[in-house]
């Protein structure tokens, strides 16, 4: 670390200064001369993020409708009352729910259990291959992973089959396990798509994590004769706790709210497990008919309101208690 | 922080860390090879999918339309399919044109915003520090892209800019205006103050001690805000779909997730050739700076 050439004990001069004044006026100075810093963000954060939230919301409070060019009416929480006795949406909730649960544990777990194998790589080089090589996929963009995966699952092209029909004859064409098409099996495909392509990213998490455990504790540990796997669960798995307890809430969030996957490997079959309230949201606003977009909004935010109360729960009951 | 050096020579290692200790009872170390393995188990997973669409945009296109794995024969000359893509689709090629101006775009706008935001909360005394940061960790948690796609698509018809292709790199800067900023928090956070309160005492604004000073010492940093933008935007594919009504204003992950199965003129090898083009400048990308990102990773992006 580059050293100051200055030390502390010579105060800044600007310093003396500041006290003399009062502080409203030293506030009004930084403010002056910090938030040109800060114009950028601002805009964007207010003119794409609070602004649409807020139009969102404005809208879910009317009926309307965008195809019919008539100014819409505010009707209030009628939009809302409709909803909560809309089975669909209901449905909805419970199937990304349902996702949610079989996605989150494997997204968690298996970069843990790598992150624990590349960090005992004592080979820098290979250890960075490792890295590297599991990082792949995250330079991928989602959709084209969804993809690349539809076409994996695919029946008439797909290698997942043809190796476990052709290959292992575990099944015939009648057989053959619907990878996207079968109810119960689409949301153990997604879910095993999404850990491929997050499984680089999220043992980086980990790794940091696990780099900043003291390595003599180990060494002292296996000297004692300790196995590794008593230190993973006496030491390393602490150690990592908060790390899967902040990942765990972050996606919880995010694969409450997946949508992409659903559009471009489900389409808008309403029977299907992917029609989940965002796929409800999105088509009740845009696609075909008279795109209801007041109805559609109030999906957007009871949703949203939904996830967001369950978030809440999570942070309150992993809250730090030190 | 007693985060390794990944990079630095093996010599260091054997000194200060941690080292397997040598049992020489056991002789063939199997929890070595055990381990190898494994990671290599999972390393091949992790390529298979990308060297099976490699391998189909080389097939002939009687094999492309199979299911085994290995072609009976590969097209001749090998880049045929390729050819034809960058050849006879100029509609691809707009496209493409279309991602890679809203892509540059969005990289430049993110990039800027969030290193002056950054320097701006860890480095300067601004008022409203707490509550900025406060907003921007709400913000990721609310799912802003579906809930708020409506608002978005209201915002933008506002301003004229529905079906304009290059609109959309505002609502992409804004979308990852907070994981860039948190990047940039937790790399400037590892520059010591006392290099900022030098650079005044020296007589240098803020300004000039950020172009200066700090961007030489957080390139890391800027390296993964600019690889993390630049794959959200050259792959967002909502929005894209959305806010443009006319397919040649679209961008390349709208065609190529629309394009659906293999009939027609897009068989399956022709696609996957496609495939292979777009996912390219990601992955060349990534090549091409992976030391820096992984470095920037280390020094504080990777901070929650």
């Amino acid at each position: 670390m580059a050293q100051a050439v200055i030390s502390d004990e010579q105060p800044l001069k600007t310093e003396a200064k500041r006290s003399a004044r009062p502080a409203w006026v030293t506030t009004a100075i930084d403010v002056l001369r910090t938030y040109p810093y800060l114009i950028p963000v601002i805009v964007f954060f207010v003119g794409w993020q609070i602004l649409p939230i807020y139009s969102a919301l404005r809208v879910s409070f009317t009926d309307d409708n965008f195809l019919d060019r008539v100014e819409p009416n505010w009707i209030g929480l009628q939009n809302y009352r409709q909803l909560i006795r809309d089975e669909l949406f209901w449905k909805g909730i419970w199937r990304a729910f349902l996702f949610t649960s079989i996605f989150l544990p494997g997204m968690l777990l298996i970069p843990m259990f790598v992150a624990v194998l590349v960090d005992r790589v004592t080979n820098n080089r290979i250890a960075t291959t490792y890295r590297l090589i599991l990082l792949i996929p995250s330079m991928i963009p989602a959709p084209l992973i969804f993809v690349l995966w539809s076409w994996m699952y695919n029946n008439y092209i797909g290698p997942i089959n043809y190796i476990l029909v052709d290959v292992l004859h575990l099944f015939n064409n009648t057989t053959q396990p619907q990878w996207i098409n079968d109810t119960q099996l689409v949301f153990f495909s997604l879910a095993f798509m999404e850990w491929w392509w997050g499984l680089g990213y999220h043992t980086m998490f980990f790794l940091a994590g696990l780099a900043t455990i003291p390595k003599d504790l180990f060494d002292a540990a296996r000297v004692d004769g300790a196995s590794e796997w008593r230190m993973f669960w006496g030491v390393t798995f602490w150690r990592l706790l908060p790390i899967i307890l902040v990942l765990a809430v972050i996606r919880f969030g995010t694969a409450m709210a997946v949508i992409e996957e659903y559009l471009i490997m489900g389409g808008m079959n309403r029977t299907r497990n992917t029609y989940t309230w965002t796929v409800y949201m999105y088509e009740t606003a845009f696609s075909g008919g008279i795109q209801l977009r007041g109805y559609a909004a109030a999906i957007g935010w009871l949703g949203a309101l939904f996830m967001l109360i369950v978030v809440a729960a999570m942070f309150y009951a992993f809250r730090s208690r030190d | 922080m007693a985060v390794r050096n990944m990079t630095a020579p093996m010599a260091k290692d054997a000194t200060g860390n941690y080292t397997d200790v040598w049992h020489p009872k056991r002789g063939i170390r199997w929890g070595l090879i055990f381990r190898h393995a494994i990671l290599i188990g999972f390393c091949v997973l992790v390529l298979l999918p990308l060297f099976w669409i490699i391998l189909m945009s080389f097939k002939s296109v009687p094999d492309g339309v199979q299911r085994y794995i290995w072609p009976k024969n590969f097209i001749e000359p090998a880049f045929t399919h390729y050819k034809w893509v960058l050849e006879k689709r100029p509609d691809v090629i707009q496209n493409f044109k279309n991602s890679v101006l809203v892509t540059l775009g969005t990289v430049v706008l993110a990039t800027i915003t969030a290193v002056l935001a950054g320097y701006a909360l860890v480095h300067l005394r601004t008022p409203g520090q707490k509550f900025i940061v406060w907003a921007l960790v709400a913000s990721t948690f609310f799912p802003v892209r579906v809930t708020a796609l409506i608002g978005i698509y209201n915002v933008q018809d506002a301003l004229g800019l529905i079906n304009h292709t290059w609109g959309l790199m505002l609502p992409y800067t804004a979308l990852s205006t907070a994981i860039s900023i948190f990047i940039m928090r937790g790399v400037f956070e590892t520059v010591p103050k006392d290099i900022v309160d030098s650079s005044r005492i020296d007589g240098a604004n803020s300004f000039r001690t950020l172009l200066g000073i700090m961007l030489p010492l957080v390139r890391n940093g800027i390296v993964v805000v600019i690889i993390v933008n630049f794959v959200a935007a050259w792959g967002e594919y909502l929005l894209a779909q959305t806010l443009m009504n006319d397919a040649a204003n679209k961008t390349l992950p709208v065609f190529i997730a629309n394009a659906g199965g293999g009939l027609g003129a897009w068989f399956w090898p022709r696609l996957a050739a496609l495939y292979i083009l777009a996912i390219a400048p990601g992955l060349i990308v990534f090549g091409i700076a992976q030391r820096w990102y992984m470095k920037g990773l280390q020094e504080g992006a990777l901070k929650t």
